[in-house]
């Protein structure tokens, strides 16, 4: 079944997962000025199309919201924590040129994003067991090459606890 | 206990003011994106906040910045205005200054140095054109 609308790939959640920009905590509000016609607004309009769902999808916490037509010149604009407002102006840029310039002042740099996914890697250990939740796998039984429960298959005659029972009561005789 | 946890989770919030007819107080929409989970894709979810306006200076319309209190004060007014961001009607251009309307400026960008006192009539006395005489027909 084929995938529906313009840019259907936009709908995927690897391409949301794919976002680069994670702001810092300080960041609450962004808020986007464009227009729909005119060619110095067709950066911010890609931007607004191509790049705010991934946004979003690495920041659920911010409020972003768009205005359209507002202004002759698009801008974004950013509320902080303390009060503070950054004016970012975005004529006649490329979508590109404004994810990177957004990274660069408000996001996340790329090597806190790496301490901060190694340190989540820490909490989980992959070679613990448990339930599903929480860890990979339950029992070692899950794992191929272990001996499966014998639930699923029935175990070898030599392996079942009463043939070693009668063979242990046997060889006592 | 006598302190409550502080009032709520959302410190700082934008959205559009819909109603004004409380005493000091705004009824304001914010509108934040929520991904659809089967379709995979964003629309604005809609939630009304009360906001404590003393001065009563919010008119329906208008884009509103509130800042949440740090107690409730009462029970569902928990943010107090900010700021107003756009002013319905007198939008003012973060980046010029000048008071816009749509795509263009309501000021003029640049201050002119014309002098605005000639009429037209005056100015086409200036330039001087004679109407020039018809050719003769021979």
């Amino acid at each position: 079944m084929p995938m529906k609308g313009r840019f259907p790939i936009l709908r995927t959640l690897e391409y949301l997962q794919k976002g680069e920009v994670v702001f810092k905590k300080s960041v609450k509000i962004m808020t986007v000025n464009y227009n729909t016609h005119g060619d110095l607004s067709e950066g911010a309009r890609k931007f607004v199309f191509f790049n705010i769902p991934q946004i979003q999808y690495k920041n659920p916490w911010v409020q972003i919201m768009m205005f359209k037509n507002m202004t002759p010149s698009p801008f974004l604009r950013f509320y902080l924590d303390d009060g503070e407002q950054v004016l970012v102006d975005v004529e006649g840029k490329d979508h590109k040129e404004i994810t990177n310039h957004v990274k660069t002042i408000l996001g996340k740099s790329d090597k806190v994003l790496e301490a901060e996914a190694l340190a989540k890697m820490e909490l989980s250990n992959p070679a613990n067991f448990g339930p599903k939740k929480y860890f990979l796998r339950e029992c070692i039984s899950e794992v191929e090459g272990q001996v499966p429960h014998p639930g699923f298959v029935p175990l070898p005659k030599e392996m079942t606890g009463k043939y070693k029972a009668k063979l242990a009561a046997n060889s006592d005789e | 206990m006598s302190t409550r946890q502080a009032s709520v989770h959302a410190k700082w919030i934008i959205g559009q003011v819909i109603g004004t007819k409380m005493k000091k107080t705004a009824k304001v929409r914010v509108t934040r994106l929520v991904l659809d989970p089967y379709l995979l894709k964003y629309y604005n979810k809609r939630k009304t906040y009360f906001a404590h306006d003393p001065l009563e200076q919010c008119t329906v319309g208008d884009v509103v910045l509130l800042k949440a209190l740090p107690e409730k004060r009462s029970k569902h007014v928990n943010h107090e205005l900010s700021e107003i961001v756009y002013k319905v009607g007198q939008v003012v251009d973060p980046l010029t200054g000048k008071r816009v309307a749509g795509k263009h400026y309501l000021e003029p960008l640049t201050e002119s140095t014309e002098d605005t006192e000639l009429s037209l009539t005056e100015k086409l006395e200036q330039l001087n054109i004679t109407a020039s005489t018809p050719p003769s027909t021979s």
